[in-house]
């Protein structure tokens, strides 16, 4: 019968060792192809070429030794199985390796040729079955995502029959109602709107885990949504006789992040905070920097409820873990808020994680990126060393036509911005994170590595493109302008990151004074620093 | 001074049902289809002011609906919102290209809703295009 040839790649830079295998393998009794090379970087451009059937690794190479062989035959080639060919005295790093992704070992001068035969055949079976487990796990996850979507959306219809149907009630649209009635149908309209922050949870916490949640990076300021979620929250805190205060650093620099997201995990904090603690306690909302990590703002949310223990604190982030009982037990929802609230914050490089003591209330506190312009430019404004030689404010203005604006508005500015970066270099020009949070009028800002008479090029191929944004004509104005940056002359010495923080704040500035078409950037004093 | 005509084009009785009494109730007539190929029947007889669209609609979905009234001249202006279960997050972007002027997912809120019909169909939209600037 035939049996296919097994292909075998052998690194191993003793001569004699390696004779021995290869003998031993020829005198085996299925076919073998053996490829022999003795050291790694051979190796791995032997795996590169083509692929073996199995890797018999030597750990000692000449250029490489122990674990960190094996890592990188791992890191090359993460789907080839691979037995490790051990010397005597080397068998606890051997077992090491098996613990690390290796098929299987051979303690050499004592191999058999059955023995490595069933060796190499053990292992191109384990390797088939383990990767064929991780696609089952894969198409497994993939299948609870879509039907939790699927689950999620059919819950909409009955959701949404009951809520049309308790409004209309509500509304004396059906004629009036007896106070008491109102009463009751409010509080179905709030168990309703529970029902829906449910699915509305749940359908976010199954995108985070497909990875199919998506952040939109604008440059905000902190401050307004940690007022705006008091706001909102404050009503509830004051059924409960809970006291919610907002403390904040009074220079806070501006963060890039996602406004809406950010409002989302300080929502979820907040209410989690109230929800946690009894009457006439306190909630408190702080945002601050700390000294050992200047480009992140820490935000804290602390409670003086009942806290959290040990083994908890390891599992609230995870998905529907649920506290045994709230203090408002009718109050709590899917469990998914903190899981969702750690992705979130992940999508934004940054940390969240909870102190507590049980009894002692809580700490939850995340970490958001500081904006920083010079950060951004550094990479479009630097070429060989050296700051580019000149740089034009481009600025992109739309104004809708109609108030409130006509459509969706965000679709409208998010496609224009997907526009605008399609119309620049992406390697020498910067389309600015949007200013603020999502209003009317929005405006667009490009720092572009040209002169004033090329940036017409660009200035006209963005009108171009714009135009072709459906119907954007018919939603709001567009006005761009172009202004030459008039930076200061680079001090002797001076460093480039200095030159890159000097025209971050001459951009700065030019932004803040509301530049129109005539107005040019005082250019600093020479020596004014 | 007539009413102006609302189409609203949805498959569950039910929702229909309460969304004409509250456009009613809001000074708006409504006329209704059940399905894609009536609601294109339904438009053209009756000439509304504005549509209201599900998606998930049997005998031509929304999105087919989208398509063929921007292919019609004479019902291409007529503003269309969305009323939809679907996820915005793959099905806004799309609805918008399609030629819808907004996209709501159900439940939507009431004043929301009726807000963006009111400015949809106040005299103030109908205006021709403002000229590019030069």
């Amino acid at each position: 019968m035939d049996q296919p040839t097994t292909q075998v790649l052998l690194i191993e830079d003793n001569p004699g060792d390696a004779d021995l295998v290869r003998l031993r393998l020829v005198e085996g009794k299925s076919p073998v192809n053996v490829n022999c090379v003795n050291r790694l970087a051979d190796g791995l451009a032997a795996l590169s070429k083509e692929l073996p059937s199995v890797v018999l690794l030597d750990l000692n190479l000449p250029d490489s030794h122990g674990a960190e062989t094996f890592r990188r035959v791992l890191e090359h080639s993460p789907n080839v199985p691979v037995v490790v060919l051990s010397g005597q005295d080397d068998e606890a790093l051997a077992a090491k390796a098996i613990h690390q992704g290796a098929q299987d070992y051979l303690i050499k001068g004592n191999i058999s040729s059955k023995h490595l035969e069933r060796a190499i055949r053990y292992a191109v079976e384990r390797q088939a079955l383990l990767r064929a487990l991780e696609v089952t796990q894969k198409q497994q996850l993939e299948f609870k995502n879509q039907f939790l979507s699927h689950v999620s959306h059919e819950l909409r219809t009955p959701l949404t029959c009951i809520h049309q149907y308790v409004t209309l009630l509500l509304d004396g649209l059906a004629g009036p109602l007896v106070p008491d009635q109102g009463d009751h149908l409010k509080t179905v309209l709030k168990s309703v709107n529970q029902l829906h922050a449910m699915i509305r949870d749940l359908l976010e916490a199954t995108r985070a885990e497909s990875g199919k949640l998506r952040v939109e990076p604008r440059c905000i300021a902190l401050g307004e949504l940690m007022q705006q979620t008091v706001a909102m929250l404050r009503p509830t805190a004051n059924e409960k006789q809970i006291g919610l205060e907002i403390g904040l650093d009074q220079r806070l620099p501006l963060v890039h992040a996602d406004p809406d997201r950010v409002l989302e995990v300080l929502i979820n904090l907040v209410d989690n905070a109230i929800k946690f603690t009894p009457p006439e306690g306190a909630v408190m909302l702080q945002a601050s920097m700390v000294e050992a990590d200047p480009d992140s703002v820490y935000v804290a949310v602390s409670d003086t409820g009942r806290g959290i223990s040990p083994e908890a604190k390891t599992l609230i982030f995870e998905r529907l873990y649920q506290d045994g009982d709230s203090i408002d037990n009718n109050r709590s929802g899917l469990g998914l808020g903190l899981f969702i609230c750690k992705e979130i914050v992940k999508l934004h490089q940054g940390r969240i994680w909870v102190s507590s003591e049980p009894g002692q209330g809580s700490i939850f506190t995340f970490t958001l990126p500081v904006y920083s312009l010079a950060k951004l430019l550094a990479p479009v404004v630097i070429y060989q060393n050296q700051l580019r030689p000149s740089f034009v404010l481009v600025r992109v203005e739309l104004t809708p036509l109609t108030s409130p604006p006509r459509g969706n508005w965000k679709e409208t500015w998010r496609q224009c911005l997907e526009t605008l970066r399609h119309c620049v270099y992406l390697d020498k020009d910067l389309v600015l994170p949007p200013m603020g949070a999502a209003g009317t009028a929005e405006t667009f800002y490009v720092v572009a590595s040209t002169d004033l008479q090329q940036s017409g090029v660009m200035t006209a191929r963005i009108r171009e493109q714009l135009e072709r944004v459906m119907d954007l004509q018919s939603k709001c104005t567009v006005t761009i302008s172009a202004v030459p940056i008039e930076l200061p002359a680079a001090q002797a010495g001076e460093s480039l990151e200095r030159q890159v923080q000097t025209l971050a704040e001459c951009v700065s500035e030019m932004i803040l004074k509301n530049m129109d078409r005539k107005q040019f950037c005082v250019p600093k004093a020479p020596g004014s620093n | 001074m007539a009413r102006p005509k609302i189409l609203v084009v949805d498959d569950d009785p039910d929702l229909v049902r309460a969304l004409r009494l509250r456009l009613r109730a809001n000074n708006y007539e409504v006329t209704t289809a059940t399905d894609g190929y009536t609601a294109i029947a339904a438009a053209q007889k009756e000439r509304p002011a504005l549509i209201i669209l599900d998606l998930g609609l049997p005998v031509g979905d929304g999105f087919v609906v989208l398509d063929r009234l921007q292919t019609i001249d004479s019902l291409s202006s007529i503003p269309i919102i969305v009323l939809s279960a679907r996820d915005p997050q793959s099905n806004e972007e799309r609805a918008l290209k399609a030629g819808a002027a907004a996209f709501f997912q159900k439940p939507a809120d009431n004043d929301e809703l009726m807000n963006v019909i009111r400015v949809s169909l106040s005299p103030g939209q109908q205006q021709q295009m403002a000229p590019w600037p030069s």
